[in-house]
């Protein structure tokens, strides 16, 4: 197929009732209910190609997980329609069950009172994997995840970071071709956070799984997705590579001074603004990148030097979150 | 006296957030007073076919399931969060309360109001109103100061036994199952002279898990069967201060369990 | 067929216990005291009575022993191991109920299969010791025998739906701790949990005779103590069986409605 997963027009809207205070409105409540529509997800539409990292992203509240809970069959479009690996997951859910895993950040899949290994066995049989498969897999997982190690004791007396790579492995035990994670490495240590994300890469390369990433963390998006895809609002409102993200909303350059005396006044040079002061340690970008005029990096860093007296200087490219902030602001105003 | 302001207010703001869920509010109500119902029927529908149990009267023998009730309705009310706080526990409430300063105790309490409650002591202070009525004793002021104080007591001795589960509760999370079995005991064979059981289970229920001095040694004495309870006649007219002991001890379990405390996993 | 091959999942409750020995010896004392104080309680009451609201003391003994026994067969801990309806709703792992090839309905229909044989196979245990300890007395005859057996099933069957039917209404309310509460009361009384259904006042056993609790356990245990003679146990079964249809349509369509309830929580 030439497309994991299509996405057209997707549209969710949640009808409310207003809740009116006191017993007086408890009662025209009952009688007179006054509802109100709830736009969570409006006519988005994109296509993730398969063995494609597909970053989600947008602020809380945005619509990510609802247009997730679409794509997984749990929530059925108001309008527009999806296709994940071929099928419609609203319209026939086990046929799609068999073709997605699923990681929900916090939440747990594995049964609380027994070993991960029981959690795993019933997996397997629900899914109906071989066992020599269910096996070799296992195997597989271990040498990146370390799962072996803890693979023996009770979920519930698993710390957070070993729990989430159970959860993982749980995910891919059938071998799906498509996968969900919303935010899975919320909450983990470093070495943790490195050894998933070297996990995700294998997949994704080795095994050419399409993976949906939704996730805050702006590090994981740049190590990992080599797309990205921004909501809002319930809006589509930007889809691109990181590249091109970059080149339309990140300052090119950063110089980064550590003034020698953190009292000096420091005013913008021509072309060069500051972006932000935190005590002695500044950072200076372009005033307007586009513009045609905008001094190179050299030429900032040394008109810099010639006007502060600095004790530490470096170059930098952007920051993503800089870039990602820009393009939220960017969208709230478009 | 700040610390009864605050527990105040605290118990005020509790009750009006239970007002927020109006359906839950009432409801709630309804099963504090429906549940303590079924105890009356269950009680009162083997009282009318089992006369004579025991040797008590039937106007005397309503007397002991209306004092355990409305003891319990006490209990639930003021000191009841006790019971079931395996939950705050699971939670990691007591995390929380650790770092505040109140005693964590009085957070536990203080979690939420016990809207059952009200139904509770509703049909208790009813069916206590109903045997009163029915009863032929002649209640002279030493009479009544002993049955408030055997209300009172029996009130600190449930409120000992769930406070002593709950200190276990801190390190075991399957503790709340006993929680559970004992409110089942208490409600069961709280209500009855326990005479017509065998000895050893007289005395297990005595002895083992003192049920016998919430409500049946203090009836007992309160009617005249004072001798015919199978334990010497000055530690059953004891039964209230007992439970206060039993209190205090309990809550020194609990001091020193909080010591120990050691957070939960997950 | 991912149904038959994911009967590991009937498993798990019991499996959560076997982990833990304390919970067992817990559950083992438990249920050996209660026995003890139940049959003492109702030796001591009969004393001095005869025969009242047809129940002889043996047969009331056998009643309230068997019921304590029976109260095994659905009352394992799931609230412990996380795994209430409830608790799924209020974490959010509800999500994965229908993330699997396994409909929800019957991953809980299996769930239930599994302790429901679990519990049985102690209450079976228990039932042995006392039947030798001479506690609990042996049935008439084959034939009522047989006729409890198939009572029990059909009770079973239709404890399995109203337990249904309370995690199905987790679906619906957030804090619906009071409406449990109540069905779980209503299944207790009028299940003869708490006393023989025959004590109580001749309109209550009739108004229980309308709602599907007493199905579960008192006309079986009825049967098996002879309360109810043979000659009306056809019309009692199919009672019975009724209920397990009724409650079966019931509990389907509030699965579908429960369906488009799962909007968990987040953005």
């Amino acid at each position: 197929m030439t497309r994991s997963i299509e996405v057209r027009g997707l549209s969710r809207t949640f009808h409310t009732t207003v809740r009116r205070p006191g017993l007086a409105g408890t009662l025209r409540s009952l009688v007179n209910p006054e509802r109100v529509a709830k736009h969570a997800v409006s006519d988005i539409t994109f296509d993730v190609a398969p063995g494609e990292l597909l970053a989600l992203l947008g602020p809380n509240g945005a619509g990510k997980s609802t247009t997730i809970k679409m794509l997984t069959g749990i929530l059925t479009p108001t309008s527009g329609e999806a296709r994940v690996a071929g099928v419609v997951p609203y319209q026939e859910r086990e046929r799609n069950a068999r073709n997605i895993g699923a990681v929900f950040g916090q939440r747990t899949q594995l049964w609380w009172d027994l070993p991960v290994r029981e959690s795993f066995s019933i997996l397997r049989d629900i899914y109906e994997v071989p066992k020599a498969e269910h096996a070799t897999r296992l195997g597989e997982f271990d040498d990146i995840l370390e799962l072996s190690s803890f693979w023996d004791t009770r979920v519930r007396h698993l710390s957070l970071g070993q729990r989430v790579r159970c959860d993982l492995a749980a995910a891919l035990l059938h071998d799906p071709p498509v996968v969900f994670l919303d935010e899975p490495t919320i909450g983990m240590d470093v070495v943790v956070k490195e050894q998933v994300r070297e996990f995700l890469r294998h997949q994704v390369e080795e095994r050419g799984r399409t993976v949906l990433l939704t996730t805050h963390d702006m590090t994981e998006v740049e190590r990992l997705a080599e797309r990205v895809v921004l909501i809002n609002h319930g809006r589509l409102v930007l889809d691109g590579s990181l590249d091109e993200i970059r080149r339309k909303f990140g300052s090119t350059w950063q110089v980064r001074a550590t003034l020698a005396d953190a009292h000096t006044e420091v005013t913008a040079l021509p072309g060069i603004a500051v972006l932000r002061q935190e005590g002695p340690q500044v950072v200076f970008g372009p005033e307007s990148p586009d513009g045609p005029d905008s001094p190179t990096v050299h030429q900032a860093l040394k008109a810099v030097i010639e006007r502060y007296e600095v004790t530490g200087v470096a170059i930098d490219e952007a920051d993503l979150e800089d870039v990602m902030r820009a393009a939220y602001v960017h969208a709230e105003a478009v | 006296m700040n610390g009864m302001r605050i527990a105040w207010r605290i118990t005020r703001l509790n009750f009006r957030a239970q007002l927020e869920y109006r359906t839950e509010f009432l409801l709630m109500i309804a099963i504090g007073a429906i549940w303590q119902v079924s105890v009356i029927v269950f009680a009162t529908v083997l009282l009318t076919r089992f006369t004579g149990m025991g040797g008590w009267d039937s106007s005397e023998v309503l007397l002991i399931p209306a004092t355990r009730m409305l003891a319990h309705g006490l209990f639930v009310l003021l000191l009841g969060r006790v019971h079931g706080a395996g939950r705050q526990i699971q939670e990691g409430r007591i995390d929380i309360y650790l770092t505040r300063p109140m005693p964590v105790h009085r957070q536990l309490q203080l979690a939420f109001f016990p809207t059952n409650a009200i139904g509770d002591l509703t049909v208790a202070v009813g069916l206590m109103v109903g045997a009163l009525s029915r009863s032929q004793l002649d209640w002279t002021p030493g009479r009544i100061s002993y049955l408030i104080a055997a209300l009172i007591g029996g009130m600190f001795l449930e409120a000992a036994l769930f406070t002593a589960i709950t200190c276990a509760a801190l390190r075991f999370p399957a503790a709340d199952y006993w929680s559970r079995w004992l409110e089942e005991l208490l409600g069961t064979f709280g209500s009855y002279p326990l005479n017509v059981l065998p000895q050893a289970v007289g005395s297990f229920l005595t002895y083992g898990l003192p049920l016998a001095f919430v409500a049946y040694f203090p009836a007992a004495v309160l009617t005249g069967h004072g001798h015919d309870t199978g334990v010497p006649y000055w530690l059953a007219a004891l039964s209230p201060l007992l439970g206060v002991v039993a209190y205090l001890g309990s809550r020194v379990l609990w001091r020193w369990s909080l010591r120990h405390y050691a957070g939960v996993n997950g | 067929m991912a149904v038959l091959h994911a009967w590991r999942a009937a498993r798990v409750t019991p499996l959560g216990e076997l982990h833990a020995p304390p919970r067992m010896t817990a559950v083992l004392l438990r249920l050996t005291v209660q026995v003890v104080l139940v049959a003492s309680l109702w030796h001591g009451l009969y004393a001095h009575t005869g025969t009242t609201a047809g129940l002889a003391e043996g047969q009331a003994v056998s009643y309230a022993v068997l019921a304590v026994l029976a109260s095994r067969l659905r009352e394992l801990d799931q609230y412990a191991g996380r795994d209430t309806v409830l608790q799924h709703m209020h974490f959010g792992t509800i999500v994965y109920w229908y993330l699997r090839p396994v409909p929800p309905q019957r991953y809980h229909a299996l769930r239930a299969l599994g302790e429901q044989l679990y519990g049985f196979a102690w209450a079976l245990g228990g039932y042995l010791v006392c039947l030798a300890a001479g506690v609990v007395d042996p049935p008439k005859s084959l034939a009522v025998a047989g006729v409890f057996f198939v009572s029990l099933l059909l009770g079973q069957w239709v404890l399995y739906y109203v337990m249904l039917t309370l995690d199905q209404l987790c679906f619906w309310t957030v804090r619906n701790n009071a409406a449990m509460l109540i069905l779980i009361f209503a299944q207790n009384l009028l299940s003869g949990v708490y006393a023989p259904l025959w004590f109580f006042p001749d309109w209550f056993i009739t108004l229980s005779g309308f709602l599907p609790f007493q199905a579960t356990l008192s006309v079986p245990l009825s049967l098996y103590i002879g309360r109810i003679p043979l000659s009306d146990a056809g019309g009692q079964l199919a009672i019975q069986a009724c209920w397990v249809a009724v409650l079966h349509l019931f509990t389907r369509f509030l699965w579908r409605r429960a369906a488009r309830r799962v909007i968990s929580q987040g953005g």
